[in-house]
């Protein structure tokens, strides 16, 4: 369990991150939805011990994600790509392995079954230099998996990656939850929040605004379902709580349907009602 | 230590993988050492601060004038001294030639038309072969100078006149009809002379740069007394310039690539790992120092094999180590002053640069003026240059070696510290 309370940080003038406190449960998938410069990427700082807090703590299985007991249980997969360009995917992968004391007759194993979960194993000995986005963004991910980790934290993974490409870690983040591993996964698109996450927490200029499954954000900030009809008595267009009957009845009402459309609030919407403003604003 | 071993040997496979910079790190170095140590094998120019060491053996009036016009002479920057003091001075490069007037200097210099003339016993730091031909040209110069005086002063005449007759009566040596022909010029020359003496105060003799048939000086080269203690050739000179490139080379490079870790986002993965921040630093510098050593070793095994360059090695490792903790502790420096790779990149030239220059890594100390020499004294480049040349050709003790060393060793322990209290490995 990963349970963050009061954390605060400041940058100069900037408070970046206000006041979070949130607890993601054992083998969750947790969002993290806000736009550019929300405090995403500092809220997964602090979470992993990458940098301190002003105030607030982090534990992670009861641990301080800076001891080096913890150390062993996180995963970063950074927003940029950290790898060495000039290296071979097997090259990076034996470094940052050499640094969790990977058992020499687990290593080979290890790698190998890193390469093969983001569907490089047949790239192993290219040079990173020579990798597409997707790739690159794949083996930064296997870079993070090889010593088995319990939280893996995911900043923004699938930025600038080809359809493909993000379909792919979009399976690996699945596995890995099968695998039974704790998921921070940072985002600023909804889609990815709602088709992954187990809980949702949406964050702006620092402060985490809501919290929960993507169900009850969409119930309780998503706003209502806009339901429009078109039938031989005209287009009827109305919004509706519960979906179900009020489709129903007007549909006894209508001699003949020609076309039904249902607007469900989503994520953006949820967002869009909690800030006043769009998500990519 | 295997984690830091890690870290290193992925920046030594970095480095590699890097062809540009190991042109700059392997290659330049040993093509600036080579054509360098062509240029100086071969005559060049000379200076007009030339540090050299002078001893009168003499003591007599000539040989003390003779003293004084060095010391006037805009070329010289003398220092006098005892015979043995003199060739230490040479042997330490602290001067780059000793002036020997032997004994009998002063009767040489008396006897104008008699006799040999005056001699200097030059030993010259053979490191310096391009000044040898101007300093016994300026010698020369010297040896005229006073030549045409004696010439132009007509009782100063009068009296080596007759210092002449007189060597000439006494000597067995010259044949009788030589006698005879100098026995009747001499006399009647000192009679025109001291009718001059009445009235002609312009009276001269030779001047006005007329070619003059008398030798003014026998400069006689001493080398193969310093030789022994000196270079066999130029690459030893060139050599330790060269190694000096390409550790700044490395310094350049490695403050780059820690640079580099903090932007691509790597130095996040190595700060998550269980790795502690003193390891991250340890590797970075023990990165940086081995690739020092191996640019030093590859430098010196082609100085040794193809060069001809013949070195001490215990003396060669102590003088490696400190420059290598020396750089790695810029390096560090350097890394922590700069938040991009442009910036390190900037700050790391410039200041290599301006310390190569001022320390003897691309023109001699010789040739610089002497507030840029004292200069000098502060930068590590020169320590460095003095201490491998220490271990090559200067011959220094292990006491000799101590002060190159120490100061190598405090620049870079205390750059190192400042610079990983100073370095952010976390992006801000």
């Amino acid at each position: 369990m990963i349970q963050v309370e009061s954390l605060n940080k400041r940058f100069g003038n900037i408070h970046a991150v206000r006041d979070v406190s949130l607890e993601i449960h054992p083998g969750q998938i947790f969002g993290l939805l806000g736009p550019n410069g929300a405090g995403k990427s500092t809220s997964i700082s602090m979470m992993t011990g990458l940098i301190d807090a002003d105030s607030g703590s982090v534990s992670l299985s009861g641990l301080n994600p800076q001891s080096k007991e913890a150390r062993y249980k996180i995963g970063l997969i950074p927003q940029s790509i950290a790898l060495y360009e000039e290296l071979t995917a097997t090259d990076n992968l034996s470094f940052f392995a050499s640094l969790y004391d990977i058992p020499k007759n687990q290593l080979e194993s290890r790698m190998e079954w890193a390469l093969d979960f983001v569907g490089l194993k047949d790239r192993a000995g290219d040079r990173v230099s020579g990798f597409s986005g997707g790739m690159k963004r794949r083996l930064n991910l296997a870079a993070s998996l090889l010593h088995d980790p319990d939280y893996i934290f995911m900043d923004e993974p699938t930025a600038g990656v080809d359809p493909q490409s993000r379909n792919k870690l979009f399976d690996n983040v699945l596995e890995l939850k099968e695998l039974g591993k704790t998921i921070i996964y940072t985002t600023h698109y909804m889609e990815e929040a709602q088709k992954l996450c187990d809980q949702v927490g949406i964050i702006d200029h620092g402060q985490l605004l809501a919290l929960g499954t993507v169900g009850e954000l969409l119930n309780q900030h998503g706003g209502e379902t806009q339901i429009s009809i078109s039938s031989d008595q005209g287009v009827k267009e109305f919004k509706s709580n519960d979906v179900s009957n009020d489709l129903i009845q007007a549909l006894q009402a209508s001699d003949k349907v020609f076309d039904i459309s249902v607007n469900r609030p989503d994520l953006e919407a949820v967002f869009l009602n909690l800030t006043g403003r769009q998500l990519r604003d | 230590m295997k984690k830091i071993v890690a870290l290193m040997k992925k920046d030594i496979k970095l480095l590699f993988r890097d062809k540009m910079a190991v042109f700059f790190t392997f290659v330049f170095p040993l093509i600036f050492a080579f054509i360098f140590g062509s240029i100086f094998s071969g005559d060049s120019g000379g200076s007009k601060a030339l540090k050299v060491a002078v001893v009168d053996l003499d003591q007599t009036e000539q040989s003390q004038q003779f003293v004084k016009s060095i010391e006037d002479a805009d070329e010289f920057t003398v220092t006098l001294a005892t015979e043995e003091k003199a060739k230490d001075l040479v042997r330490r490069g602290k001067r780059v030639a000793y002036f020997i007037l032997p004994k009998g200097f002063g009767e040489d210099y008396k006897g104008i038309f008699t006799g040999s003339p005056p001699e200097v016993l030059v030993g010259i730091d053979p490191s310096r072969t391009a000044e040898a031909g101007y300093l016994e040209g300026s010698l020369m110069k010297l040896g005229t100078d006073r030549f045409e005086q004696a010439f132009s002063n007509p009782a100063a005449m009068t009296e080596r006149l007759d210092a002449s007759i007189a060597q000439i009566e006494e000597s067995d040596d010259i044949p009788a009809e030589w006698k005879s022909l100098l026995g009747d010029y001499l006399p009647k020359m000192k009679e025109l002379t001291q009718q001059e003496m009445g009235g002609d105060e312009d009276f001269s003799f030779g001047a006005d740069g007329e070619a003059n048939p008398m030798i003014p000086l026998k400069v006689t080269k001493q080398e193969e007394v310093v030789q022994r203690s000196g270079p066999k050739n130029a690459f030893s000179i060139t050599i330790p310039q060269g190694v000096i490139w390409a550790i700044m080379g490395c310094v350049i490079g490695f403050a780059i690539s820690l640079v580099q870790e903090k932007t691509l986002g790597t130095m996040n993965r190595l700060i998550v790992a269980p790795i502690s921040r003193t390891q991250i630093v340890a590797g970075k510098a023990l990165g940086c120092f081995m690739a020092q050593i191996a640019v030093v070793t590859l430098l010196f095994l082609v100085a040794y094999f193809i060069l001809g360059v013949r070195f001490n090695l215990p003396k060669l490792v102590l003088a490696a180590v400190a420059s290598g903790v020396c750089f790695v502790g810029l390096m560090m420096l350097f890394a922590s002053l700069a938040k991009t790779e442009r910036s390190v990149a900037g700050i790391t030239n410039a200041f290599l640069l301006m310390m190569g220059m001022v320390g003897g890594a691309m023109i001699p100390l010789f040739i610089m003026p002497g507030w840029m020499q004292a200069i000098s004294n502060f930068s590590p480049v020169k320590w460095a240059i003095v201490a491998f040349e220490g271990a090559i050709w200067r011959n220094f003790s292990y006491t000799e070696m101590m002060t190159p060393v120490l100061i190598l060793l405090a620049i870079g322990v205390v750059a190192f510290i400042l610079g990983t209290r100073m370095v952010k490995l976390e992006e801000a």
